[in-house]
């Protein structure tokens, strides 16, 4: 744990009294609300807004709308900082929405009561030197996602640092074409997630303190599907907060102690990143299935005491939605040995260690199983392989359908190519 | 930079220097800076007695704003006609504003007298809407443009003295969404759909009306489809009225058109598929919004319900919706009640 204690030392932040990560800037707040407002709503296509040096306090979400090749600029992270402490009005601390080519850099943002940065519909996007965070103690009354481009494409993410996402710290949903590297993602839940989006690029990042590192995630009902997803050149460690999402979200599923997770999301390759000490599990695959029966079973139970009157069409939902896992290729990662504290917060910790004691796997799929998992001709259907190459790791298939009964390690069928 | 055991600084407490006043930008050419200056009202201003080509109008099922009252108005310029359309936003020429006044009665209020404390256009350019918000004076002789919004006191008897909000131009899109451009919401068949006391005395249906001023382009015998009044038991069921309801204060944003999109809730009064809905389906990115709970809508179980637990909120992180309201809906949340409890 030599890592953690300098990175206490060069970010000048301490862990609170009870052990839980706080992030206290001094701050001496302005308000230029009014004036940022004006040149926010008449900016003229193809202009840049300057912010200035200073700590700027916020009652109402910022929004930009229907916008072309701005340029949102501050003079540095931790000199231009945007507070939404107080704000009043509005979940989103800056929100842009169905605009083309927008650059935002060079700047902190803090304390938005939900998403610190959330764009919308907008093809071109650059988040650069950006920092977002939640100051105080990590909790879950922090805002959900620190930057998070929804219905996006041709999206760029780099050299951000971002902490204390009660979601997930980068949250790229629903988007296309986008690339995430040379980032600092730690005390959030999830540090970085891809959910339900395509050709994603997610390289040269530092994920670590938060409770899973990455995170790769489709969802049924939505409005895209994701594929085509790498993950590589990443270092992904110590990623053993507690899980502080507030429980109905789909995160909350996430143990502490996850480095890189691939929830029901087909054509994922993951390589040479550098795992160390996730101390639950380095990579897993999961199917839907699994990761919604935990979250059933965490959040509020629900009396189904149904009486009378109004019924909806009773379809399945999402048709379309393949909750499995498939055409996965893990190579050429490096993994720590494995922790000698095994991480009993979660159910998965627990059910490591009561089956392998300290030679747990650093690789697991749950091994819930498509209808088409095999062919007519009784080969695997190719897009449910999981690939996985690599040297003195040990991996597992743990059966999670029958009660973790046939749970088998290192077995034959993970030894394939994609 | 070393972090204590003290608990988080409460937000009101936070002490920062205010902004200047004073801020000269000059809005020309959005629109008027004074609202008499567009000749929408003869007399006295604040009488809102509509002038040629103003004509007043108003909707089956509103949007609740903190029990604020409306009135709305359509200035069509002179020799232009509205096109019909049975289930979308009528087609409106360009030129057209609609006029949205908003104001409390004396008997509303305590400590206060009632007035209107804010008018919203929006105007029909060549290729696009936009909305202009226009913030009353005390004296109630003039409404000034002020793009950045602003906010009021207002004590409502009975309730609770709440801030007001009049919304910034860039919040007017936040609800006036579709496919990315902004649209009015109100004007449709269903939601014009009733009868309006004429000057005369005389209760004529208000679409009859525009049609036989020539002003809207309709057969005299289109049939219009009609959307229950939320609170009126006799326009129809708990289902059609709760419908009714969520489409005017939620599915301007939850339709697939709309900027909510992403969530995959979709609650137009002619959506029936159960998952878009919200009925047993998870949230997306609900955040704290998700109130612990697992669904948007449980069938039978409103108190298990994350839609009925962020109609209750006033945070901003989980209220829905997100802007226009600065207390909850009660008799509004008491019908959605009514109708997850007839869910099965």
């Amino acid at each position: 744990m030599i890592r953690y204690d300098f990175l206490m030392v060069i970010l000048g932040i301490m862990l609170g009294c009870d052990g839980v990560p706080s992030h206290d800037p001094d701050r001496n707040y302005k308000s230029i609300e009014k004036a940022l407002l004006s040149k926010f709503i008449l900016a003229k296509d193809s202009s840049v807004i300057q912010l200035e040096e200073g700590h700027f306090i916020f009652k109402n979400s910022l929004i930009l709308d229907n916008k072309k090749h701005i340029i949102l600029r501050g003079r540095g992270i931790d000199k231009t900082v945007l507070s939404f402490k107080i704000q009043e009005n509005g979940a989103e601390g800056l929100k842009i929405t169905n605009s083309e080519n927008i650059v935002l850099q060079d700047f902190t943002i803090e304390d938005a009561a939900g998403d610190n940065i959330k764009v919308t519909d907008t093809k071109g996007v650059i988040f650069r030197r950006v920092k977002s965070a939640w100051t105080g103690q990590v909790n879950e009354e922090n805002g959900a996602y620190a930057i998070y481009p929804v219905l996006c494409t041709n999206v760029l993410i780099e050299e951000c640092e971002v902490l204390g996402a009660s979601d997930a710290g980068i949250y790229v949903g629903q988007s296309k074409d986008v690339i995430i590297r040379n980032n600092k993602v730690y005390w959030n839940v999830a540090g970085i997630e891809s959910e339900n989006s395509e050709n994603v690029a997610i390289y040269n990042n530092q994920a670590y303190n938060n409770t899973g590192g990455i995170l790769v995630f489709d969802l049924p009902g939505l409005t895209r599907y994701g594929r085509k997803i790498k993950v590589y050149n990443n270092e992904v460690y110590d990623n053993n907060l507690m899980n502080f999402a507030p429980p109905g979200n789909i995160v909350g599923a996430v143990p502490s102690g996850t480095g890189i997770m691939v929830l029901a999301t087909r054509e994922v390759e993951i390589y040479k990143n550098k795992l160390e000490n996730n101390n639950t599990i380095e990579v897993a695959a999961v199917s839907y299935a699994l990761i919604e029966a935990i979250n059933d079973q965490k959040s509020q139970k629900s009396n189904n005491s149904a009486s009378s009157a109004q019924t909806y069409d009773d379809e399945l939902p999402d048709p379309y939605y393949n909750p499995y896992p498939g055409a996965i290729y893990i190579h050429d990662n490096t993994y720590g040995d494995v922790s000698l504290f095994p991480n009993l917060s979660n159910d998965f910790g627990r059910l490591f260690f009561w089956k392998f004691g300290f030679d747990r796997p650093q690789i697991i799929w749950d091994g819930m199983e498509s209808e088409n998992y095999l062919l007519s001709n009784g080969s695997l259907n190719p897009d449910y392989k999981i690939c996985i190459k690599e040297v003195g790791v040990k991996t597992a298939i743990l059966d999670a359908d029958n009660d973790f009964e046939d749970l088998v390690t290192d077995p034959e069928s993970f030894n394939c190519e994609i | 930079m070393i972090s204590g055991c003290q608990p988080n600084q409460s937000a009101s407490n936070i002490l920062f220097e205010e902004e200047e006043v004073g801020l000269a930008v000059n809005n020309e050419d959005l629109g008027h800076k004074n609202l008499s200056a567009y000749g929408f009202f003869t007399g006295i201003l604040a009488d809102l007695v509509p002038a040629k080509n103003v004509y007043p109008y108003e909707l089956n099922t509103p949007l609740f704003s903190d029990y604020a009252q409306k009135k709305r108005f359509i200035y069509l310029p002179e020799g232009s006609i509205i096109e019909y359309h049975p289930t979308q936003v009528f087609d409106f020429p360009v030129g057209t504003i609609l006029i949205k006044n908003f104001y409390y009665k004396d008997a509303q209020l305590t400590d206060q007298k009632g007035g209107i404390i804010e008018t919203r256009l929006l105007i029909k350019k060549a290729d696009e809407w936009q909305g202009l918000p226009y913030i009353w004076n005390k004296e109630q002789t003039e409404a000034v443009l002020e793009i950045t919004g602003g906010s009021r006191v207002v004590s409502l008897l009975g309730k609770q003295s709440i801030n007001y909000q009049i919304p910034n131009m860039g919040q007017c899109k936040d609800c006036h969404q579709m496919n990315g451009t902004l649209q009015p919401i109100g004007p449709t068949a269903g939601q014009m759909n009733r009868n309006y006391l004429d000057d005369g005395g005389r209760l004529i249906n208000q679409l009859r009306r525009l049609s036989r001023l020539g002003l809207l382009s309709i057969s005299e015998k289109e049939i219009f489809p009609k959307i229950s009044v939320w609170n009126d038991p006799a326009s129809g069921s708990i289902d059609e009225r709760a419908r009714a309801y969520l489409e005017m204060n939620c599915a301007h944003c939850h339709r697939r058109e709309g900027s909510a999109k992403n969530s995959g809730l979709y609650l137009m009064s002619s959506n029936h598929d159960r998952l878009e809905l919200g009925i047993m389906k998870t949230p997306v990115a609900a955040g704290n919004g998700s109130g612990q709970l697992a669904y948007d809508i449980v069938p039978g179980d409103p108190d298990g319900s994350i839609m009925l637990y962020r109609m209750n909120s006033t945070e901003p992180a989980v209220m829905m919706p997100e802007l226009g309201r600065k207390m909850v809906h009660k008799e509004g949340v008491a019908l959605i009640r009514s109708w997850i409890a007839s869910l099965k």
